[in-house]
């Protein structure tokens, strides 16, 4: 995919979705990720990190990582064979990204 | 791993670094070091279930050498030493809490 001034951009990917494991009812659709490649530095800390940390943390990581900024709900059609029927179900997909707040829980 | 230099840059790089060590009952003095710069490969797939795990990896010290400067002007009972690291090489990883300021913005 294209990488220009923003380097965060919406990258498909297929998901299939089983309502268990043995597949009884599936579904694929093509969903947005948010891929690319952010600025982030490392540096000697400052003399006060170093006196907050106990002299542990050296080294400051600044940094921005590539996130979804806008998202959008689709319907995923789960098809059932067997049953002869279908359900639907909703997932999120990224709809625009940024560089953005690296989320610690994420890394 | 180095692709290309400037605007376009991927990867994750040593560079040369400057700054001001400033200490409390010291003068400061500026030094020259090397540390780290880039631009990681970071993705968010889903904000939901069905999750697809997140990778904010971050470009931060692989291999590092800690130096020690001595501040000019520091009052008796302040130790002059100041330590501080020097990138010998540097990578895309997770930031450790551990030993590492983690900042993001």
């Amino acid at each position: 995919w294209p990488v220009g001034n923003n380097n965060s951009l919406l990258h498909p990917f297929n998901v299939t979705i089983r309502s268990d494991r043995r597949g009884t009812c599936k579904g694929t659709h093509v969903v947005y990720a948010c891929v690319g490649y952010c600025e982030s530095s490392a540096f000697p800390s400052r003399y006060s990190v170093l006196v907050a940390s106990n002299f542990t943390h050296n080294i400051t990581s600044a940094s921005r990582c590539c996130t979804i900024s806008k998202d959008a709900k689709i319907k995923v059609r789960l098809d059932c064979p067997r049953a002869r029927h279908h359900d639907d179900i909703e997932i999120l997909t990224a709809r625009a990204c940024h560089c953005d707040m690296c989320r610690k829980s994420r890394y | 791993v180095t692709t290309q230099l400037h605007g376009s840059f991927r990867g994750c790089a040593v560079r040369d670094f400057s700054f001001v060590a400033q200490k409390p009952g010291c003068r400061n003095l500026r030094i020259d070091t090397e540390a780290c710069w880039g631009r990681c490969h970071t993705w968010e797939p889903l904000p939901e279930p069905p999750y697809v795990q997140r990778h904010h990896r971050v470009c931060s010290y692989g291999r590092t050498r800690y130096l020690m400067v001595r501040l000019p002007g520091c009052q008796p009972h302040v130790s002059p030493l100041y330590p501080y690291p020097l990138a010998l090489q540097c990578h895309c990883t997770v930031c450790s809490t551990q030993d590492t300021e983690c900042e993001t913005f």
